[in-house]
């Protein structure tokens, strides 16, 4: 290829030759510039220190005033006691919604909600999850105490748990909520599978402790170092951690919330307070049908032969919406009548 | 069919009533002890940015860079009462800089320009030392490298710059991630009243 210069013919510089004189001309600039970087301090101020003490505002005169200097203040307590409050309303609500209501729709504006307050603007602290690590640490330390709100949180969802079953993990708890809402297309996880599988929480729970109660300078919080979506809370975090959350949501897309059912220490507890609940959620055949559509709706694998096994029932209340008694049956039942002209036993 | 539910009822019921109790007395318990809240606070005497005898050393960036926040809650605090108020601010200039035509280094040290400079009063050009200058730190900008605070102690500065945690950005973690990073240990846990005190420096070890 040639390109005219006036009269004369010649090659055009190659492409490289081109990037060659270029990059020695840079290199030759970048070596002057450090030569002359190098050479300044020799042209810096002899530094010395101009005063020995700071003059205070009479010295300085003019009206000068020190300002202030900057304190913020950690999060006020009774704003701390509030979220307490809040904790303990959106579980009472969670329980009326579910155990009364027998509705869904507004459990997920209670889980996107908890989601954004106790997840996304309170980055995820305190949760009674963690709150179990200080609780322990609290009980075996004599020299550890813990404030009154953390106490709190961490007894509230055990104790509703105790007569209702687990509505913290419903909506309530952020993580829990944050899987709740990715839920897409969940596979039935085979029972014994399952069951093996909800040991880990077991094992989790007790290295947890056993990692908790060292002495002060071993003590470690396992549940909040890997806390797989805290992350995501704070917009912030180790590649590896943000990793793991985006797997387990990727994950919980397909199997109903993983970190809940398999991993959550303070889902081991919650799931024997929910042993002993005095109610919780029921499938039963006046309210409902014995039809067990609701078996393939859970999720969690939370419906045997037809009935809630309540210790690993996550309140979601999916049972309810899949059940056809209300909308269709009530329909069917009314055409039924019309059809036959009689009524129906 | 009958009795053997309500045993069953019974059972639950006895059960439910010891948990419950075991929380009422494990809560109580921690509720008896408990004396407020403790928040983190960088331990200026350790920490070597601020610790007095450390000179000529790099900064340490780790609370900077270990933070769970994502712009680290560690940030440099000026106890004013304590700033020279000098002219020529060691931590404010980079004093290695070549100097300017007027006669003060041409670098400034914060990478974040997160500090202002301002004169107090009327500037006096025949007497520089006697002019006086307001250094504030713009906190919201600054993300606690300690470049300034290494800078500003003893035998250039007087050691008015520290690092401190803020507690509007603070989330208290339960082990401080600085904490477990920092050599020195000069992360501590101390009740809020005791973690705002203006720092003392003192010579350790």
């Amino acid at each position: 290829m040639t390109v005219r210069f006036g009269a004369i013919e010649r090659p055009l510089p190659s492409v490289t030759a081109l990037i060659g004189r270029r990059a020695w001309a840079i290199l030759a600039l970048l070596a002057f510039t450090l030569g002359a970087v190098r050479s300044a301090p020799a042209q810096a101020i002899e530094y010395q220190r101009p005063v020995e003490t700071a003059p205070q505002q009479d010295a300085i005169g003019g009206g000068y005033k020190t300002p202030a200097v900057q304190k913020p203040l950690p999060r006020d307590y009774w704003l701390q006691v509030l979220d307490v409050v809040a904790l303990a309303a959106m579980m009472g609500i969670s329980v009326w919604l579910v155990l009364k209501r027998r509705s869904r729709r507004w459990l997920v504006a209670i889980a996107i909600g908890c989601l954004g307050y106790f997840g996304f603007y309170r980055e995820g602290c305190i949760c009674p999850i963690g709150s179990l690590q200080n609780v322990v640490v609290a009980i075996v330390d004599p020299r550890y105490s813990i404030p009154i709100v953390v106490t709190a949180t961490f007894v509230l969802p055990l104790v509703v748990a105790l007569f209702f079953g687990r509505a913290f993990c419903g909506g309530v708890c952020a993580l829990g909520a944050i899987q709740e809402l990715v839920v897409l297309k969940p596979v039935q996880v085979p029972r014994r599978l399952d069951r093996s599988l909800g040991l880990l929480k077991y094992v989790y729970l007790v290295t947890v402790i056993l990692f908790a109660v060292k002495p002060a300078l071993g003590r470690d919080f396992l549940i909040c170092r890997f806390d797989p979506f805290v992350g995501f809370f704070r917009r912030t975090g180790t590649p590896h951690m943000l990793l793991l959350g985006g797997a387990f949501l990727v994950v919980g897309m397909f199997v109903g919330r993983p970190y809940c059912r398999y991993l959550c220490p303070y889902g081991g507890l919650l799931n024997w307070c929910a042993r002993l609940a005095r109610r919780g959620v029921t499938i039963t055949p006046d309210r409902e049908l014995d039809c067990g559509l609701c078996a393939g709706a859970c999720p969690y694998g939370a419906i045997e032969q037809m009935r809630a096994v309540g210790r690993n029932c996550l309140y979601c209340a999916r049972c309810y919406s899949s059940c056809p008694n209300d909308r269709e049956l009530a329909h069917a039942k009314a055409g039924l009548v019309q059809l036959s002209g009689a009524t129906p036993s | 069919m009958s009795e053997d539910l309500t045993r069953r009822d019974l059972f639950a019921k006895v059960a439910r009533g010891t948990v419950l109790a075991t929380l009422a007395g494990g809560a109580g318990f921690l509720v008896k002890k408990a004396n407020g809240q403790v928040v983190w606070q960088v331990n200026a005497s350790r920490c070597i940015n601020s610790r007095l005898g450390e000179v000529g050393v790099e900064a340490c960036n780790l609370c900077t860079t270990e933070c769970v926040v994502a712009l680290s809650a560690v940030r440099a605090v000026n106890e004013y009462s304590k700033c020279g108020r000098c002219n020529i601010c060691p931590a404010y200039f980079n004093i290695t800089s070549a100097v300017n035509a007027q006669g003060q280094p041409s670098e400034k040290l914060c990478p974040r320009d997160a500090i202002a400079r301002k004169p107090i009063g009327k500037v006096d050009p025949e007497d520089p030392a006697n002019n006086f200058y307001e250094y504030i730190i713009d906190e919201e900008r600054c993300d606690g490298c300690g470049k300034c605070v290494m800078q500003c102690k003893d035998p250039l500065g007087l050691g008015s710059i520290t690092l401190r945690v803020r507690y509007d950005k603070c989330v208290n973690c339960n082990s401080c991630s600085i904490s477990r990073a920092c050599p020195q240990h000069a992360l501590m846990q101390l009740p809020v009243e005791q973690a705002l005190q203006p720092v003392v420096l003192k010579r350790t070890g």
